[in-house]
């Protein structure tokens, strides 16, 4: 198990335990929330008082993150186990494919939500030259796209940390 | 560990009432009802890591959909506590409410769910044992 790693430094021992993957699932529900807040935090702006323009947060500044959020359930809902065929292939080579062609759609997902994040930004917001206190709901939205694909980066580092711990169970 | 008696209840029962005190002054204060929309997502918070737990099979390493459900859980669990916090937030930044409103509702609502969760540890501790 040590000698065929393939980088030079080794993961630190403090990132087996049951404690730091929970907190780690526990961050992605956070920052997930943070995201969600943020964006919906620029729609309440924009119907209160203080938005003096008629610059308004419609349906189309939430479908980054909507697709965004598609992205991340579809990742984190693939058996990781699944992924590696050269490694003690029980479950045959059609599922590990199947897996990949799975995982490529929520990457392509996640992408595709944080790509449209800054279309609707640059494309609502910067390309008319919108004031500032109204250009916050454009980079509410770049920002609550970024926070859901840190939040997923967090769920499957933690989730991969899982087999490790388990592993180290079983022995 | 020590044992939960009789003070440990006493200081947590005062603790939740201080917590309830802070989040309804927040509202009446400024006669905007919006905060206690706070201690709604509090007392959830916790449910569905209950929910969860009871559904999964801690014990079974083979199948790991025992530990997919628990995930579950603490995700929702940690939405949940980050609502309590984010919705003052964005209340206050759209002015819908006061900067100080924000600040109590916060401060109170932290305290209910500390307690909440302080209760849940205590108890759970002396049920297993």
């Amino acid at each position: 198990m040590e000698d065929d790693r393939l980088f030079k430094f080794r993961k630190p021992q403090w990132l087996n335990s049951a404690w730091v993957r929970n907190s780690g699932v526990y961050g992605a529900g956070a920052l997930f929330s943070l995201a969600f807040y943020v964006l919906l935090d620029a729609a309440v702006w924009s119907k209160s008082r203080l938005n003096g323009s008629d610059v308004h947060v419609t349906f189309v500044d939430w479908l980054p993150l909507i697709f965004s959020s598609l992205g991340m359930l579809i990742i984190n809902s693939v058996e990781k186990a699944r992924l590696s065929t050269d490694s003690f292939s029980y479950s045959g080579n059609g599922v590990a494919w199947k897996a990949r062609v799975v995982l490529f759609l929520g990457f392509a997902a996640l992408a595709g939500g944080m790509a449209g994040g800054v279309t609707v930004f640059v494309l609502k917001f910067v390309v008319p030259g919108v004031g500032w206190p109204m250009m916050g709901m454009g980079v509410e939205n770049v920002v609550a796209n970024g926070l859901v694909g840190l939040s997923s980066v967090v769920l499957w580092i933690s989730q991969n940390m899982e087999d490790e711990y388990s592993y180290n169970l079983a022995l | 560990m020590p044992t939960a008696g009789l003070k440990t209840i006493i200081a947590l029962s005062f603790v939740l009432a201080v917590g309830f005190l802070l989040v309804i002054l927040s509202c009446a204060l400024w006669k905007v009802y919006y905060p206690l929309l706070v201690v709604a997502s509090y007392v959830l918070a916790p449910l569905p890591n209950w929910i969860c737990s009871r559904c999964s099979n801690p014990d079974d390493f083979v199948e790991s959909s025992g530990n997919a459900i628990l995930d579950l859980g603490r995700f929702c669990t940690g939405f949940l506590v980050i609502m309590g916090i984010a919705l003052p937030v964005v209340l206050a930044h759209s002015h819908l409410i006061d900067v100080g409103a924000m600040v109590m509702c916060i401060i109170g609502g932290l305290l209910i769910y500390g307690t909440i969760v302080s209760f849940g540890m205590f108890f759970q501790e002396e049920q297993e044992f």
